[in-house]
């Protein structure tokens, strides 16, 4: 019906599959405007190329792939941050840091705020990488995604996501090292500065 | 020297799902190597990070869907606008190059100089069939020299000039 141009059959598929589509652009974007606009664009491209969907897959996972592509394009064309340090985080993320550095410490802090504080810190983090390294991180160390799943969903082989993935979580974990050591430095001219008081 | 260490464990796979033996040869490592326990460090942050950021997701707005139909009908009415103005567009081109070259032809039929169409006309009133062309090719075959006439013609002119 939808191929047909019946907007009530379109707006069944936006209603039914938009937490799909919202949880696919939330890998990509961290603010909410972002997200809905590439969802919103997601659908748009869906309806203008509902010809090519030949109905040998399913249809959330013909969406999850326009998602992917889409968003994946949205982040190819924005600007990418070269490097963090650690004069760029905000005041919360240095603590998260530090707490973490201190260990115990980040009990105390209420769940639902540490979590968005982490999450705000992994974007920005996410945000120095290539796209693709990204969405291969997130997928498969976050998501915990197969492997298979994520090459379905790109179009990439699989030995690609594997290389990916791979070369992902080392700048990812060179870019913490690096934040790490200047939270060290900076906890440890406090803590001195605090000792001389 | 690092890279011989534990850190190719760490990238190989996602930090959860290294194996109870792979995160004992981890820990036992970094109880002697400082790099290697800083790396892991990162690596288990890194890992959390990750977790946290995977789960912020957004649910759709109440209006999305409204939101969506609307921002469709806005690009298909600009869409048929668009290719409305294309044909139109076209048209008048092709209308335009069509009265231009009506005016060209005018020019040239009423303003040409009168001697080039008279050579024009003489040219093209000139008799040429199919088999007036085979005979004049015959003629100009005919006119030709043989290659008896030719040696003739040279022994001809080398008595004359021994006499």
């Amino acid at each position: 019906m939808a191929r047909g141009g019946d907007e009530s059959a379109f707006a069944e598929i936006v209603r039914r599959y938009s937490p799909r589509v919202f949880r696919v652009a939330s890998r990509f974007f961290r603010r909410r405007a972002e997200v809905e606009e590439a969802s919103q664009e997601v659908f748009l491209k869906a309806f203008t190329q509902l010809d090519s969907y030949e109905g040998r897959g399913s249809l959330e996972g013909w969406l999850t792939r326009i998602a992917t592509n889409t968003c994946l394009n949205m982040l190819r064309s924005a600007k990418r941050r070269p490097e963090l340090t650690t004069s760029d985080l905000s005041e919360d993320q240095s603590t998260w840091l530090e707490s973490h550095l201190a260990g115990a410490a980040i009990e105390r802090q209420r769940e639902a705020e540490r979590g968005e504080v982490a999450a705000d810190l992994a974007e920005r983090l996410l945000e120095t990488l290539s796209p693709d390294d990204r969405l291969v991180l997130t997928l498969v160390d976050g998501e915990e995604v197969s492997i298979k799943e994520v090459a379905e969903s790109t179009g990439w082989s699989e030995s690609k996501v594997k290389v990916r993935a791979f070369r992902a979580r080392r700048r990812m974990r060179e870019g913490l090292e690096k934040l790490l050591g200047g939270a060290r430095t900076t906890r440890a001219e406090s803590a001195k500065s605090a000792g001389e008081r | 020297m690092r890279d011989e260490h534990i850190i190719d464990i760490l990238e190989s796979a996602p930090f959860a799902a290294l194996s109870a033996a792979e995160m004992e040869r981890i820990r036992e490592h970094t109880r002697a190597c400082a790099d290697c326990e800083r790396a892991y460090e990162a690596a288990r942050l890194a890992s959390v990070l990750i977790g946290e950021r995977a789960a912020a997701t957004f649910e759709p707005p109440p209006f999305f869907q409204t939101r969506v139909m609307a921002a469709w009908r806005e690009r298909q009415a600009a869409s048929q606008q668009w290719t409305f103005s294309r044909v139109w567009k076209a048209t008048g081109a092709l209308v335009a190059s069509m009265a231009a070259s009506v005016v060209l032809l005018a020019s040239v039929t009423f303003f040409a100089p009168a001697n080039t169409l008279q050579t024009d006309t003489a040219f093209v009133s000139y008799p040429y069939s199919t088999d007036e062309a085979i005979i004049a090719q015959d003629l100009q075959f005919e006119d030709e020299m043989t290659y008896g006439d030719v040696l003739t013609t040279i022994y001809e002119s080398t008595e004359e000039a021994a006499r």
